[in-house]
């Protein structure tokens, strides 16, 4: 029981922070989308701004192209990052480290605006292209910024989030994966079985588990899409806040009924994660 | 049936250090279980990767059946190897498990399947078949790595100190399992252990290694009868002895002039003789001396014993209890005595 109260005691802090600022503010955001904001005479609770959200077709163009965003993302991510860490688990920590650990220190504001840089029509690949002949002048660079297919806006998620992944690959084949791929050797294994049988499922865990934060993450984050994205439709954390910055008060539970459903989304990706997680777990080879 | 392994001047560094493994050379006999015996660091687990080929020696030759191996892929070397820990694949059934190198092979299934039952049947693990390897004991979990080694019929069988994570009467359990397999399947087999016990109980023969040198390769009674070195003498369990000079058929100590048995080399010598083999009697190679301890270890009682200035530990049966300060007639039997080069 002493141990119990000591878990407890050790544990407050954290918990108490994440339960005020996280799920506080959650709940806020969750009574705001129901109407419910007696400072300015709101008093009356309703589904409203829901129903008014689904419908929207704003909304939907919107929810769209965050989800196609954040699953090219995310895929590509996965597949550069899988690749990576198997190309680098022989080297030394050293060169992963450089390669892996030095973008993950950048924030995502600052790899932005440095994707931004090189990718402008304006920008250091244009003018590079342009001066070794391979376009005729710098504005013939194919728009990546603000585009149709929000290829900036993937191009700085996968530079940040390839380095994520494969660090926590890494770690999972140079710890387990390695000893076993050696026993598999020993027992007749050629290069390819001992990644199918052996190396991929025992790693797959972890994969999942890292693609899963990353779409989690792409899928609510704000600061990329708003630098790098074109102005309709906007990614659904960019129309939240567009709602929310809406001088007219009567926007607000619209505001807070888009949060709430990113929310959603994103915690039924978390359960998803867990789900497959266990799975994954207690399969059989 | 197993391969004859033969090691010619294998020598291993890592990196810029120093050897990890100097001019080991030893031969293995198709069947024969040998351990490879030292401290911990000796470079024993090196030499079995080496074997294994997970590690390329830095030079010297591999071979096995004949042939040198030391540019074959281990995958290709049907020589299986029992790990440390059990690492069974998380992923896959015990059943899965065992029958792992026979899918590799591509093994027609009917024939796997009646293979793995049976090899599940030898380490008696019959009934775990559609286990996750999750749910078994460590010990379980040995047992169908062993069974996983085994079901190919490999023609090297290497076990890297396989019981050491295990308690004392499960390790017992297993060495007991582990050559009744190794007699029924002929398997020629390499044990590595830092233990000397597990060592004399399993091996045919003992190939004992410090610092990457091997000291000693033969029959575990030569390893307490005919010890090489003073080191190799100490390492099982030698505390008696006995610097001197021989020659005429005796060798002259301070405890006078002592026969042995076998023959000393000339020149300075020391000799050795088991806790054990000390007799508290009079006759040949005889002298009195004091007894300046005693230690009740219950199935024995230690004592030690001084004269001219040399002291000499005795165990004898836990019946005879002598007193601290008593002098006694001590005993050297001269089959019992053994020279080393000083």
């Amino acid at each position: 029981m002493g141990g119990r109260v000591k878990i407890a005691l050790l544990l407050a802090p954290a918990v108490g922070v994440i339960g005020v600022l996280f799920a506080g503010g959650l709940g806020a955001a969750f009574v705001q989308s129901l109407g419910y904001m007696p400072a300015i005479g709101m008093n009356e609770w309703s589904l409203d701004a829901y129903r008014q959200v689904l419908s929207d077709g704003d909304f939907l163009d919107s929810l769209a192209l965050t989800l196609y965003v954040s699953g090219v993302s995310t895929g590509l991510s996965t597949v550069l990052a899988v690749l990576a860490a198997l190309a680098l688990r022989r080297s030394g920590g050293r060169v992963s480290a450089v390669v892996f650990q030095l973008p993950i220190t950048i924030p995502h504001l600052v790899a932005a605006v440095g994707i931004a840089l090189v990718v402008a029509q304006t920008g250091l690949g244009a003018r590079l292209a342009a001066a070794l002949g391979l376009i005729g002048e710098p504005g013939d660079f194919p728009a990546l910024l603000y585009d149709r297919y929000s290829v900036g806006i993937i191009l700085t998620y996968v530079w940040k989030e390839v380095p994520f992944i494969a660090l926590v690959v890494l770690a999972s084949l140079r710890g387990v994966a390695s000893e076993l791929e050696e026993v598999a050797r020993t027992l007749g294994a050629g290069a390819w079985q001992r990644f199918w049988y052996v190396v991929f499922p025992v790693i797959s865990p972890s994969v999942v588990a890292a693609s899963l934060l990353v779409f989690a993450f792409t899928f609510g984050a704000f600061e990329v899409p708003y630098l790098l994205g074109k102005s309709y439709p906007t990614m659904l954390p960019v129309m939240a806040y567009d709602e929310y910055r809406e001088i007219d008060l009567a926007a607000r539970p619209g505001a807070m009924a888009i949060n709430v459903l990113i929310a959603l989304i994103t915690g039924a990706v978390a359960a998803l994660y867990l789900r497959l997680a266990g799975d994954l777990g207690r399969r059989r080879g | 049936m197993g391969a004859r392994l033969e090691l010619e001047n294998v020598s291993h560094r890592y990196g810029g250090d120093a050897p990890a493994l100097e001019d080991l050379s030893l031969a293995v006999e198709p069947g024969e279980l040998v351990a490879l015996l030292g401290p911990s660091g000796c470079g024993k687990t090196t030499a079995l990767k080496i074997i294994a080929g997970l590690l390329r020696p830095s030079s010297g030759d591999v071979r096995v059946g004949g042939r040198s191996v030391v540019g074959t892929a281990p995958e290709r070397r049907e020589a299986a190897m029992v790990f440390q820990k059990p690492l069974l694949f998380p992923h896959m059934s015990v059943a899965r498990n065992v029958g792992f190198g026979l899918r590799m092979r591509k093994a027609p299934r009917k024939e796997s399947e009646s293979k793995v039952h049976e090899a599940l049947r030898r380490v008696r693990m019959e009934g775990f078949a559609d286990r996750a390897p999750e749910e078994l004991s460590g010990g379980q979990q040995q047992r169908v790595a062993l069974a996983r080694a085994l079901v190919t019929d490999p023609r090297l069988l290497l076990l890297d100190e396989p019981f050491s994570a295990l308690d004392a009467s499960l390790r017992e359990e297993m060495r007991g399992l582990v050559l009744r397999l190794q007699r029924e399947g002929g398997h020629t087999t390499v044990f590595v252990t830092h233990d000397q016990e597990e060592a004399v109980v399993l091996a045919d023969r003992i190939a004992l290694v410090f610092d990457g040198r091997l000291q000693m390769y033969e029959e575990p009674e030569a390893f307490y009868d005919r010890p090489a070195t003073r080191e190799v003498a100490r390492f099982f369990g030698a505390t008696n002895f006995i610097e001197g000079r021989a020659g005429n058929g005796s060798v002259r100590t301070p405890l006078g002039n002592l026969r042995l048995a076998s023959a000393a080399p000339p020149g300075d010598v020391t000799l050795t003789i088991r806790p054990e083999a000390v007799r508290l009697e009079a006759g040949e190679n005889s002298f009195d001396a004091l007894i300046t301890s005693a230690a009740y270890l219950g199935t024995q009682v230690h004592y030690g014993l001084e004269t001219s200035g040399k002291s000499l530990r005795v165990a004898l049966p836990p019946h005879v209890r002598l007193a601290v300060g008593n002098e006694v007639t001590a005993r050297l039997p001269a089959e019992s005595l053994w020279a080393l080069r000083a």
